[in-house]
């Protein structure tokens, strides 16, 4: 009996996630949030082809913090996340899902499932074809500064994970969530992130780039004054993910759905 | 347990507006109409049966139980929304076979059923193709597939035929029946009343967010045959299809609201509705959508609510 129903959940899980990356991997909305995720490979074959002195992973690392983590990190996240359910919301697709024997909460954690792994698609390979790029410029093995690879690669899943669970809530709370994450993806982490002091422990960027500064052995991100260790970092990122889950999970659960086409 | 659903004195509030004022009524089995103009309240009803809405006043039940964030008693229910939008990235057998995993159904047998259900309402020929390529007819019967597909002890219609054409009328018609006869329950809602007469002689009409008369058909037939009954239909030839329709004697005027649209206004709707589909059928200029505006329905809620 408990097998069955671990057999049921797993089908509604897979069919609700599978959902959402088609949604998000195999519509024309791809294009975009593709071609943004892409940035920091197409941004290396530019340097290497343009032979650029210097090229090599310091410049790699001085480059992606503001590019990649602050920009196309954000931007990729803020868009897919919000979609999740504010899109069915509007595009009136959602009460197909409501009305099958399913949990709003479970809709909910699938669907950030299916997101996670298409957000992750999109960034993780031009990240790591950035690198391949860096280093084969730079005339260095590949295994030489894989601590530099898994750091930003960690602080991608963490800031995915993190961005997306924010961004989720926002599309639950209000009917502007792209507004709301726009101020805050590059109001709020960019002001509050950059001030000296605790004041930066309110944004999730200063605990992606204290993950960095701490798994990486030398560069620039060493030097980013930080007292969070990685492991606190880690732990902050995951329990602010799981908790803006949940709110949204809570928030769904007791919403009522009216609009009409 | 006497009705399939039992709503006591239920209100529904949108802010400062009623959607729904103290309505009560029993929804028996088989068929059950609920008929009224738009704006009148069907659709609010519906989203509080299906768990969308939760009541602010009175109680619901459906099969016996409270329909609010109740999942159990979603996999006894099928659900046809008003709106046309699907997954338009789906193709027809996507749509149904991804809602019937859903259900927790495997793979397998969750293709069959969605091939099935789409034979039932005669999508088979266009399963494979995208949604979004559908017409308004063939998006109702999309919808209707999924509804189906999980055979539920009852269907809940939202305007099923609403902009379908006359032959994909007649298809969905025929489903419901089908699907009633086989011992299942259906509520459909619809603002034409010669629709639902077809298939039912059990009918809730509602007015302003309340319920002010249930019961057999034919006995509000006469006040409403009193009252022209007014058809829009959608054509390219609107002229032409007006040549045709006026070898029937019941037909009282045409109008040209549009330069694809012909207003017909007639004293028998069920005759019209009847062999309009012949006329189409036998040669007569192409009918792309029907429309029955609610003004001599509303005409009959004023004369019944005074």
């Amino acid at each position: 009996m408990i097998g069955l129903e671990l057999l049921r959940v797993l089908r509604q899980a897979t069919t609700v996630t599978g959902l959402t990356l088609r949604y998000l991997l195999g519509t024309r909305r791809v294009i975009p949030t593709a071609l943004l995720g892409a940035v920091p490979f197409i941004l290396t074959l530019a340097l290497a082809a343009g032979n650029v002195e210097n090229f090599d992973i310091v410049l790699f690392q001085i480059l992606l913090v503001p590019l990649f983590l602050q920009v196309v990190l954000i931007f990729v996240t803020l868009v897919s996340a919000t979609t999740l359910i504010r899109e069915e919301i509007e595009d009136n697709t959602l009460p197909y899902l409501l009305t099958r024997p399913i949990s709003k909460p479970a809709i909910v954690s699938y669907k950030y499932l299916g997101y996670l792994a298409a957000v992750l698609i999109l960034l993780i390979p031009p990240l790591v074809l950035a690198y391949v790029v860096t280093d084969l410029y730079a005339g260095d093995s590949f295994t030489a500064d894989l601590d530099v690879l898994g750091a930003f690669i960690i602080a991608t899943i963490l800031g995915s994970a993190a961005y997306g669970a924010l961004f989720l809530f926002l599309s639950v709370v209000v009917r502007k969530p792209l507004a709301a994450g726009l101020l805050f993806g590059f109001v709020w982490e960019s002001i509050v992130g950059s001030i000296p002091g605790d004041v930066r422990l309110l944004s999730i960027i200063h605990y992606l780039k204290s993950i960095l500064k701490d798994l990486i052995a030398v560069g620039p991100v060493t030097f980013y004054e930080s007292t969070v260790s990685a492991e606190i970092a880690f732990a902050v990122l995951i329990g602010m993910a799981v908790a803006m889950v949940v709110l949204s999970m809570v928030r769904l659960h007791g919403m009522e759905f009216r609009q009409k086409a | 347990m006497s009705g399939v659903v039992e709503t006591n004195g239920v209100s529904k509030w949108y802010g400062e507006v009623l959607g729904l004022n103290a309505f009560t009524a029993s929804f028996g089995r088989g068929i059950t109409g609920l008929v009224g103009p738009n704006g009148a309240g069907k659709s609010t009803l519906f989203k509080l049966l299906i768990g969308q809405l939760r009541a602010d006043q009175g109680s619901l039940r459906m099969l016996d139980e409270d329909p609010w964030n109740n999942v159990p008693l979603k996999r006894r229910l099928g659900y046809c929304p008003e709106h046309n939008q699907l997954y338009g990235w789906l193709s027809g057998q996507q749509f149904v076979e991804t809602l019937l995993r859903l259900d927790g159904m495997p793979a397998r047998q969750a293709t069959l059923a969605a091939v099935e259900a789409l034979k039932l309402v005669g999508l088979s020929k266009a399963a494979h193709r995208p949604t979004r390529t559908y017409s308004r007819g063939m998006r109702q019967r999309a919808k209707l597939a999924q509804a189906l597909a999980h055979k539920p002890e009852i269907l809940i219609l939202d305007e099923p035929l609403s902009g379908a054409d006359p032959l994909a009328r007649v298809q969905i018609l025929r489903t419901i029946s089908d699907f009633a006869r086989d011992g299942g329950h259906a509520l459909m809602s619809t603002h034409v009343l010669y629709e639902i007469e077809r298939i039912t002689n059990n009918i809730v009409l509602i007015h302003n967010g309340k319920a002010i008369a249930s019961g057999d058909i034919h006995a509000i037939r006469a006040l409403i045959d009193e009252h022209p009954h007014a058809v829009r239909l959608t054509t390219p030839r609107p002229r032409d299809l007006a040549q045709v329709l006026a070898g029937m004697d019941h037909i009282v005027a045409f109008e040209f609201p549009a330069p694809d649209a012909l207003l017909v206004r007639t004293r028998k709707p069920d005759a019209f509705y009847k062999e309009l589909p012949e006329v189409v059928v036998d040669g007569g200029p192409e009918v792309t959508g029907l429309e029955s505006p609610d003004d001599s329905l509303d005409a009959v809620f004023r004369y019944l609510v005074g």
